[in-house]
């Protein structure tokens, strides 16, 4: 039976040491994002966003409470198990695109396929198809330092979504892009969640983002202090409310 | 396979890190191998005399004195003595001093018996036999001077008052003795007024059981003569010879170690800068799955490749180099030219992969291992 909520953070706190002082990035905090949502993460800086993030990505590990992704308990999961699960489930999305700076478009994209057991026609198909999905077909034998900030970006997206990953997660995608750049990501995204159904959490501070996006989640000192509707979800009510 | 690619990017992300780092590590390699070859053939020259079934008798008072030549049908007459020779240092120079290689006059009649190891073939034996004033001449003095069978080389005097001239019938292509030339003593005792003196007699026995029987029946035939005997196995003999060398051998040996680690030690600074510079990439490929021990070995990869591309280069430059510069040179007590023995080889390639794997262990290791949110935190 599928999970009705894709991420299902239960009183979660993460606590880190930073020699003498005790951080509560993140305290008691129950969040859950329906599936096929678009939705953003938002509060002021150090309010935890990007430590609830990592743990919905599975890249850190939290101090108490569960996290299920998918339905799938992944709190206690050791670190090679986390990494597989990772592999399957999660696609990253960060604010300086982190590309491999030596490899083309394409064999940046082609990456995570070979944690897979997809044989190299298989591979270059779905990085094909991953890379004309976010329009940079006629870009693959680029560089990423032959492309605009814009373009890496949607290279980091083609990579992301290239494994079909059950969960999107987007740390400040446009956090490095100028205006035009932001809501081409922005619009990129939003297709991805209508076409695709793909659940999608983003860290944002761009509240341009707003619009593009169904839920807000606010965050504020490592608590969640509210869910309000975004932009797309206000659209679809007015929309509704027409008809 | 699969990550090949991901590899050569890796390791051409930048050409002139990774062209120096092949390049010190082949140089201190060459170093390597051409000093660890020194003892090398040292001990393959006494390994390989150790099934020997020779024994060597020379004078008891050191190799300077001479025996008489009416000793050889005594020793001939020895229980379990299968052939004798006597030998007699000439000592003549070829064109210059700096040409000079070993030559020794020896019996025509049972060389080839006492000798059947050193690459004559029988026709060549049969040619020295039936010509007084033939020689045969080690392979690689031949090509030191190029020269070949059939062709006529006189040597200087420097013991004896003459020269000879000697016509190159055979060719000695195995053994220690490949830059040595033994010609007839029959035609140095002619020319020489028939001193019936020799330098010392080598011994062909019978059976390795019978080597120390003979040595200690020729040494109470010989005692309390004018020319008493010390006869011992060729292995103590060229043991002998070799001794004085073993400092040198052991400093060789040492020194090529020396080079090896402080090679190793800058390569690992080489690997550390490498991969800390990576350290946000890493991150990145372990965020999207890729499991520790997947990362580790591609950054092991990636430095054995350096390692074993530096090795190679070094070790066959090295060989090509004592091929080619010491051709006919002796070394080693004049028993051989310095080359590098196969053992060498591998010698030098294990190295190049310990120093490939182990620079680069502890950096790669703490780069899979380490804390993917604080290495993205760097990069943010």
């Amino acid at each position: 039976m599928e999970a009705e909520y894709s991420i299902d953070l239960e009183r979660v706190s993460r606590v880190y040491q930073r020699d003498e002082f005790e951080v509560r990035a993140l305290d008691d905090v129950t969040l859950r994002i329906p599936n096929g949502r678009f939705v953003a993460i938002m509060g002021p800086s150090g309010s935890g966003k990007t430590t609830a993030l990592n743990l919905i990505a599975g890249i850190d590990h939290a101090s108490s409470g569960r996290v299920r992704i998918g339905g799938e308990d992944i709190t206690s999961l050791k670190e090679r198990d986390l990494a597989r699960w990772r592999s399957r489930h999660i696609g990253l999305v960060f604010q300086f695109y982190n590309l491999i700076p030596v490899l083309t478009a394409f064999e940046n994209v082609e990456l995570p396929l070979l944690l897979t057991s997809l044989s190299k026609t298989e591979r270059k198909e779905h990085v094909e198809t991953a890379l004309t999905v976010v329009g940079l077909a006629d870009r693959m034998e680029h560089y990423p330092r032959q492309l605009s900030g814009g373009q890496e970006q949607r290279v980091a997206i083609a990579r992301a979504v290239v494994t079909d990953p059950t969960i999107l997660v987007a740390d400040e995608p446009t956090g490095d892009l100028d205006a035009k750049s932001a809501e081409e990501i922005l619009t990129l995204l939003g297709e991805l969640n209508r076409q695709f159904k793909k659940t999608i959490v983003m860290v944002t501070h761009d509240h341009r983002a707003v619009r593009y996006v169904d839920d807000v989640y606010n965050l504020d000192k490592g608590v969640l202090v509210g869910v309000e509707p975004g932009g797309r979800s206000s659209a679809e009510q007015r929309s509704a409310a027409n008809v | 396979m699969k990550y090949a690619l991901l590899v050569f990017k890796n390791l051409t992300r930048n050409k002139r890190r990774t062209v120096l780092t092949v390049v010190s590590i082949a140089v201190s390699l060459f170093v390597f191998s051409a000093l660890v070859s020194l003892p090398s053939v040292a001990n393959e020259i006494l390994a390989a005399s150790t099934s020997s079934l020779r024994v060597s008798c020379h004078n008891k008072a050191g190799l300077t004195y001479s025996l008489p030549e009416a000793y050889r049908p005594k020793i001939r007459a020895t229980p379990h003595v299968v052939a004798v020779v006597s030998e007699s240092w000439f000592g003549g120079i070829y064109h210059e001093v700096n040409d000079q290689f070993p030559n020794l006059a020896v019996d025509a009649d049972e060389v080839d018996v006492v000798f059947p190891d050193r690459g004559v073939t029988d026709e060549e034996w049969a040619q020295f036999k039936k010509i007084r004033t033939a020689c045969v001449l080690g392979a690689s003095t031949m090509k030191r001077f190029n020269l070949h069978v059939g062709q006529q080389i006189m040597l200087r005097g420097t013991v004896y008052p003459f020269n000879l001239t000697l016509q190159i019938v055979g060719v000695l292509r195995r053994g220690p003795s490949q830059n040595f030339l033994l010609f007839r003593r029959d035609y140095l005792e002619e020319a020489a007024g028939r001193p019936g003196f020799v330098s010392d007699y080598w011994v062909r026995v019978d059976q390795p059981s019978s080597i120390p029987v003979v040595i200690a029946a020729l040494d109470e035939k010989f005692a309390n003569s004018s020319a008493e005997t010390q006869t011992e196995s060729e292995a103590a003999f060229l043991g002998g010879f070799l001794e004085n060398s073993r400092a040198i051998f052991r400093l060789a040996e040492a020194l090529g170690f020396i080079v090896a680690l402080t090679i190793g030690m800058v390569a690992a600074n080489t690997a550390a800068m490498s991969i800390r510079e990576r350290r946000a990439e890493i991150a990145v490929m372990r965020s999207m799955g890729f499991p520790s021990p997947v990362i580790l070995r591609l950054l092991l990869v990636e430095s054995l490749i350096i390692g074993l591309v530096g090795g190679v280069l070094g070790c066959g430059s090295a060989y090509v180099a004592l091929k080619v510069l010491t051709v006919g040179m002796p070394a080693i007590g004049g028993l051989s030219a310095i080359r590098m023995p196969a053992i060498v080889l591998l010698e030098t390639l294990i190295v190049a992969a310990a120093i490939g794997i182990l620079s680069a262990l502890a950096p790669a290791r703490a780069a899979a291992r380490q804390n993917i949110v604080d290495a993205l935190r760097m990069v943010a």
